[in-house]
């Protein structure tokens, strides 16, 4: 039994015919932000979907919590779920739902014995961690990119995960807003110790918040390591993604 | 193509059957299902209503015209009482259904699809089959049958007003012959017949929109396939739950 929240075993996933994740193999230990680096398209969101279990490796084995993903019944892949956390690159509100209910909707479904007096105060303590409480009854279409993101990450921490996934927290946002989520990811990671496992492009905010970095390239693992370790290492190509520029 | 028709056909019919299964199975999304009982059931009623109301002008302006001829006109309430009831009512308030439900339906579904809310919701721990397509088949089944009374309630009064505004013939006179002659068996099962006609626009519907993952070109065609599979297959099985009528009630088909 491993104490790493997530390994990845020599992991294989192709779409069509093409190889996206070629024999992948690292851990996330408890408490440990990763970095996922690389160029679009290697593969850095599909690892992340591996983890949670909305894509199934072809090959090799993806444990979270020891649990191996690929062996979970639908029961057993929603209890390992429950102690994970997501927030999508694009937020992936409900639409339909106010901010409020998009928060109240894992709590009145995983718990139904919570009386509402209860999910709303869940509900507001999310939203204020996230500097939105004021804005619980507007929909998601009403919110700036910036306040969605910080909705989708009040969203994916509500059930107070052990482990948080998040793909590009910066996409889509300008220097300052993408760093007030940096800010929020590193208050959670402090505050909770919650393990993180993040993709992407941007450097700045990478640096800020990992332990380590994972750089993917054409399906393989490129280097893997702290930004210390990394940043020592004379490989120009690799310097490309961890140098700031 | 005739492979591929088979192969959707069977995914359809696996797709129902879990929606069926699933229904009868806690946790009862509640909540989601009222919301949707009010947009279907809500959302139809003035467009199945109005439809309704026009359909029965029409409908006895045309039988008016021809039963004139044969002196015949004190059949008009009677003759549009037994066109609604019978076929009228549920076959126009499926169609309706299918066009304005089950494109909403489809394109809702695939857009949540394209912009990863479902998969959201499967992140939360939460069953996205049961939220999303189990409440829905439910409401749909069980809305479109009440939709069907009224439709049918529309349609008489459509008949009773152009009546009155032909021949000056009474409410309760108008009445009176429109029920003359109706047994509970013209009406009931083929309201009933509408439950089904209810449980395949959902079905459907949910169908293209929940398994599209094509991006927006996705949503597009969820929506037409929608409209266009679900109405073919509400005329198709109309035809097998007519001649189910008329076995399980021989006088309906005298």
């Amino acid at each position: 039994m491993s104490d790493a929240p997530i390994v990845f075993e020599q992991v294989e996933k192709g779409f069509s015919g093409r190889a996206v994740l070629d024999k992948v193999s690292f851990s996330v230990a408890r408490g440990e932000a990763l970095c996922i680096l690389g160029r679009s398209g290697t593969g850095k969101s599909v690892t992340l979907k591996l983890m949670i279990g909305l894509l199934q490796a072809d090959n090799g084995k993806v444990l979270v919590c020891n649990e191996d993903m690929a062996a979970l019944d639908e029961d057993g892949l929603m209890k390992v779920r429950r102690k994970m956390g997501y927030l999508f690159q694009s937020a992936a509100l409900f639409d339909s739902f106010t901010v409020a209910e998009n928060l109240a909707l894992p709590l009145h479904r995983l718990d139904r014995n919570k009386s509402p007096d209860e999910i709303k105060r869940k509900v507001d303590e999310g939203l204020r961690e996230v500097g939105l409480e004021k804005d619980g009854q507007k929909l998601p279409s009403a919110l700036s990119g910036g306040m969605q993101k910080r909705a989708g990450l009040a969203r994916a921490l509500v059930l107070q995960p052990e482990i948080l996934l998040v793909d590009e927290p910066a996409s889509g946002l300008d220097r300052i807003t993408a760093s007030e989520i940096d800010d929020l990811l590193i208050k959670v990671k402090k505050e909770r110790q919650t393990t993180m496992v993040i993709v992407t492009h941007d450097i700045h905010g990478a640096r800020k918040i990992a332990d380590k970095f994972a750089v993917l390239d054409q399906g393989r693992l490129l280097a893997f390591g702290t930004p210390e370790e990394l940043d020592s290492r004379n490989d120009q190509w690799l310097q490309q993604f961890i140098a700031e520029r | 193509m005739l492979k591929s028709a088979f192969d959707s056909i069977g995914r359809v019919t696996l797709f129902g059957a879990q929606a069926l299964r699933d229904a009868c199975v806690p946790p009862f999304e509640g909540e989601y299902l009222l919301k949707q009982f009010y947009e279907i059931g809500v959302g139809s009623f003035l467009l199945i209503v109005a439809s309704g109301f026009a359909l029965g002008v029409v409908m006895t302006l045309h039988t008016r015209s021809t039963l004139v001829q044969f002196g015949a006109e004190a059949e008009i309430p009677v003759f549009q009482s037994l066109a609604f009831f019978n076929e009228l009512g549920p076959l126009v308030a499926a169609l309706l259904m299918a066009g304005r439900v089950g494109a909403g339906i489809g394109a809702q579904l695939a857009n949540m699809r394209a912009t990863e809310q479902i998969d959201a919701i499967e992140t939360l721990s939460v069953d996205s089959f049961k939220l999303l397509v189990v409440t829905r088949v439910i409401a749909c089944t069980v809305m479109l049958p009440l939709l069907t009374i009224f439709m049918d309630a529309a349609g008489i009064l459509g008949g009773f007003v152009s009546e009155n505004v032909a021949s000056h013939l009474g409410w309760t006179l108008y009445m009176q012959r429109a029920f003359d002659g109706v047994a509970l068996a013209d009406f009931i099962p083929p309201t009933l017949k509408t439950a089904v006609f209810g449980y395949l626009i959902a079905t459907i519907s949910c169908f293209y929109g929940y398994t599209t993952n094509e991006g927006s070109d996705g949503v597009r065609k969820a929506a037409t396939n929608s409209v266009v599979i679900s109405s073919l297959v509400v005329i198709l099985a109309d035809v097998i739950l007519v001649k189910c009528i008329f076995f399980l009630f021989p006088d309906q088909a005298i």
